[in-house]
């Protein structure tokens, strides 16, 4: 027999299974789907919510642009407003760090992690530490897969970057065209470079420039007597302070982030080409809450999700037929003259033998 | 069977009998009768086994015999885990399958010429760091200590407010002040004086030993401040009477007597400084001058390279070791006393009005570079909405607050854990010191003479790498990515601050008060009750709040150990320093507002480690 309390509690369920159900089908992302996917979704919201929140790493997108991510994911999916997106913003080294020590342990606490280091996770993806999962959204972002800046089951990019050569309009007039001009434009000790030793997207960008430029071209870039930082904000925020005069890591959308706020950043892109650094998006293997997982990766690669990213980021999207509202700064990828790089072609051994080659010019 | 007692036990008597006692000095202490009475109800002289027999048949307990034991046993356990672990790694190949003992990590570095310029810049700065903030600390002690400088009372309290600062945020802070072409003196030079300074600038070996300088001679000071406050004046005046100068008095009599405090600190400055990362971290490796931290640090970073890590971090604690022996070898071997059992006051020395202006410009200049400076640099960066070099009045903001204190999701999780893991860490300390510290002072067997060395040996191995250890050994158990590995690894770290803190108290304390206490058939947690730890409990407060501060500032295990939900105030100011200056500048001046505020609050009910 059940006690008034147990009746009370039935009462209060029968009547709140309705409304949280009616939620669910209201979200935007439940009305635009249909039959399976529509059914899939649903299910997805349903534990969504009980698992309550997500953690996400990523080395580019700032707190506050996942503050607006986070904002519109939850109204996406008509998840309540306490779900919470625990997100942590890493350098690559950092991250890649931190994500083998919690596979290699088997202790995860992340879910999703966006880095751009295409080889490195592939090999995680052949090693098993990233699930398999085919996002529905992988099918707007065919050319990209085509192109080798993604893994179609495992990963696709969240937007991709290019690093430049940028300087402050206060503090230098260059005119330069090509990568060529560059050296000598600057003296020795007032420029800034990534560390190929130990930063994946230096080195990625490294080898796509080897392509297009010869070694004598690093090693006049070493003469420079470069300083090493590895965070593309630092690159940005010493030339802002008049400590450096040129980088040749330049990230566009950190040059737009700093003049929003009153700074002069200019860049340039090069006549030789520029390398596309996917910034890998993917779900570990084992991630403590995989439903949402699969929704906040559905999220960031939709039309919306990448709205937001260009416009706060200025990164570049991926996604086929994206009309970029930056288009200076976050030029659409069919504009760039992109150095042809298919990741999936590239090995570990050829990232160390790099890695080797590099080194020796900027670390004798 | 044995005697219960209690309804005979009258503490009360034995507590005032030992605050009376202790507040006579020894020449009056002979005059105490109830003193005496209390020393003729046991033997004194008690010593080893025999010592250990009375304490078994007065009515200790297997548990109370127990505690002291196993608080022992946990900290030479926790000594040995980071180096047991750090050792092992070094031997090993783990990408062999199975994994394969090998000396092969160690041929490498041995043959890289980058770890011996890596070494070399490590020990120059060390070395130069123990000398000048051993100068300043001691000029600084001496000046408050021994003179009639005007304000001394605030100086006093003024010279430790770099304690406060994290090395980290003092690193950022005189960063933004001497980059030799963004930062503030070369601005103001290039927009007063039409040019610029040439010979500024911060990043090279000389930047990190001038901003480890500061920070450390608060540590020197610390040390010495004590013993020159009651050293017996009348040495130096029977110096002078004879004829002495005044640096003659100074080098043969002053110095000498503060050698063993002043040793002390420099090497504790030694191989903390040296061993500490963030600062090389932030002005030294961006210039690519290597030294062994950010080599440890970078080496278990992507592409990770754990054997080399662990190879730099053993012959670190090797020589860091093999340092603190050596120092702790040199004062068991002799006996300074600053106090003597002769009736005197400590009497400031009457400096004439040059050496008054000189005393005074020490300290302002002191302050002026280690704590105005830096905090005002903090402010302006942290009120700009972007940090040019130069500050911007009309654009005064405080965003970089708002964000930090109240939308920055990580920062208010970090609050807590920083707290948390400042209060939790400090009480275990303490509690293990505590217990340890008895087990040492209270026996003296062979065995409480090798216990001591031993559990100090964490104070002498750098922060990073006694996370490493740690991170080797915990990370397939469950204590990995919760913030208790954290709160094991600075425990590790710094429980011997709590240990020679208290063994220091209770070798002031004569046990006779204890034996009165238990021949008035207290048992042992009666005794601890009413006696011990009421005559401790300055000591015991004084050395917490030392924890808590060392602790809420700790980034060298946490930095390695942390992860999603654990980071630290700390971490956090490393993980903002990768978006905006601002943002860091924003938290570093919160973060050392709430300790200074703390620490005043403290002072004023009389809880300070300044007189510890």
């Amino acid at each position: 027999m059940q006690t008034p309390g147990q009746y009370a509690a039935l009462l209060l369920a029968a009547n709140l299974f309705p409304l949280i159900s009616a939620a669910a089908q209201d979200a935007p992302a439940v009305q635009q789907a249909t039959g399976v996917e529509r059914a899939r979704i649903q299910e997805l919201i349903k534990v969504a919510t009980q698992e309550g929140e997500l953690d996400y790493l990523d080395t580019v997108i700032q707190p506050e642009t996942n503050d607006t991510l986070a904002a519109a994911f939850r109204q996406r999916y008509g998840l309540p407003a306490n779900f919470k997106v625990n997100y942590t913003l890493l350098t690559p080294g950092n991250l890649i760090t931190r994500l083998e020590q919690e596979i290699r342990s088997k202790r995860l606490t992340a879910d999703v992690a966006a880095v751009g280091s295409p080889v490195w996770v592939a090999e995680e993806a052949r090693q098993r530490a990233i699930m398999a999962y085919d996002s529905p959204e992988y099918a707007n972002y065919s050319k990209s897969f085509q192109l080798g800046l993604g893994n179609k089951g495992y990963f696709a990019f969240n937007g991709a970057y290019i690093f430049v050569a940028m300087w402050n309009t206060e503090n230098l007039k260059f005119k330069g065209t090509s990568w060529r001009d560059v050296v000598g434009a600057v003296p020795p000790g007032r420029f800034s470079y990534g560390d190929c030793s130990k930063s994946d997207s230096a080195l990625g960008t490294y080898m796509g420039l080897r392509k297009v430029l010869d070694k004598g071209f690093f090693e006049s870039l070493a003469k420079l007597k470069p300083i090493f930082l590895y965070k593309s904000e630092l690159f940005a925020s010493r030339l802002v302070t008049g400590e450096d005069l040129m980088t040749g890591m330049g990230l566009p959308g950190r040059a737009y982030q700093a003049n929003q706020k009153g700074a002069t950043l200019e860049f340039l892109v090069p006549s030789e080409g520029v390398v596309l650094i996917p910034q890998s998006l993917f779900i570990l293997q084992g991630a403590p809450h995989p439903a949402s997982s699969k929704l906040w990766l559905d999220f960031i690669l939709s039309d919306e999700g990448q709205q937001i990213i260009v416009e706060r980021e200025a990164m570049i999207s991926g996604r086929d037929g994206f009309k970029s509202p930056l288009p200076k700064y976050a030029p659409s990828i069919g504009n760039l003259n992109a150095v042809a790089m298919n990741w999936n072609l590239i090995s570990m051994d050829d990232l160390q033998s790099a890695r080797g080659e590099c080194s020796a010019i900027f670390h004798p | 069977m044995r005697e219960a007692s209690a309804p005979q036990f009258s503490i009360h008597n034995c507590y005032s009998i030992s605050v009376e006692c202790l507040g006579l000095r020894n020449s009056q202490r002979a005059d105490c009768e109830e003193c005496e009475v209390s020393t003729t109800i046991e033997p004194a002289a008690l010593t080893g086994d025999s010592r250990l027999h009375a304490w078994y048949s007065s009515g200790a307990t297997i548990t109370q015999f127990l505690l002291p034991i196993l608080a022992v046993a946990t900290g030479a356990f926790l000594v040995a885990m980071p180096i047991f672990g750090t050792l092992l790694r070094g031997f090993m190949i783990t990408d062999a399958d199975p994994a394969a003992f090998t000396a092969s990590n160690y041929v490498r570095l041995f043959t890289d010429p980058t770890a011996g310029t890596a070494a070399f810049n490590t020990v120059l700065a060390g070395i130069c760091v123990m000398l000048f903030s051993c100068i300043i600390g001691c000029s600084l002690a001496w000046v408050v200590g021994r003179t009639n400088v005007p304000f001394r009372k605030v100086f006093g309290i003024l010279n430790l407010v770099p304690f406060f600062f994290s090395p980290y945020v003092g690193a950022m802070s005189w960063l933004y002040i001497l980059a030799p072409n963004g930062g503030i003196l070369q601005k103001l030079s290039k927009t007063y004086l039409g040019h610029e300074i040439p010979f500024i600038n911060i990043y090279n070996v000389g930047g990190v030993i001038w901003v480890l300088s500061l920070f450390y001679a608060p540590y020197i000071y610390l040390f010495v401040i004590g013993p020159i406050r009651n050293m017996d004046g009348a040495l130096e005046d029977a110096g002078r009477v004879h004829g002495a100068s005044f640096w003659y008095t100074f080098r043969h009599i002053t110095l000498p007597m503060l050698l063993p405090s002043i040793l002390s600190g420099m090497l504790i400055v030694l191989v903390t400084s040296a061993g500490l990362f963030d600062v090389p971290l932030s002005i030294a490796e961006p210039h690519g001058i290597k030294m062994i931290p950010t080599e440890i640090y970078r080496a278990s970073q992507y592409p990770s390279d754990f054997g080399r890590a662990a190879v730099l971090g053993t012959i670190m604690m090797l020589i860091t070791i093999l340092i603190s022996l050596a120092q702790q070898n040199y004062i068991r071997g002799r006996r300074f006393y600053t106090v003597t059992g002769k009736g005197y006051r400590p009497r400031p020395i009457e400096l004439g009005r040059f050496g008054r202006m000189l005393a005074l410009s020490t300290e302002l200049i002191f302050i002026l570079m280690s704590s105005v400076l830096p905090l005002s640099a903090l402010v302006m960066v942290s009120l700009s909405p972007i940090w040019t070099g130069t500050f911007r009045p009309s654009f005064v903001t405080l965003q970089n607050y708002n964000y930090v204190l109240f939308h920055y999701r990580i920062t208010q999780s970090a609050i807590f854990n920083s707290a948390y893991l400042a209060t939790v860490g400090a009480s275990i300390s303490l509690a293990l010191g505590c217990l340890q510290a008895y087990f040492i002072r209270r026996r003296t067997s062979w065995i409480s003479h090798i216990v001591e060395p031993i559990l100090s040996l964490p104070l002498g191995i750098p922060g990073i790498i006694i996370g490493l250890g740690f991170l080797i050994l915990l990370i397939g158990t469950p204590l990995y990515a919760t913030i208790w590995i954290m709160i094991v690894a600075t425990v590790a770290h710094f429980f011997p601050i709590a240990l020679r803190s208290i063994a220091a108290t209770l070798l002031s304390l004569n046990p006779e008060l204890e034996e009165c206490a238990r021949s008035s058939g207290a048992n042992w947690f009666q005794m601890m009750r009413y006696i011990l730890i009421p005559l401790l409990r300055p000591a015991l407060a004084a050395t917490w709040l030392l924890l808590f501060v060392i602790l809420i500032r700790e980034l060298g295990a946490s930095l390695l150990l942390y992860n999603q939900g654990t980071e630290t105030v700390s971490v956090v100011l490393v993980l903002l320093s990768e978006q905006n200056f601002g943002y860091v500048a924003a938290l570093a001046v919160t973060q050392v507002v709430v300790l200074i505020t703390a620490f005043f609050l403290m002072q004023r009910n009389g809880i300070s480690f300044l007189e510890n």
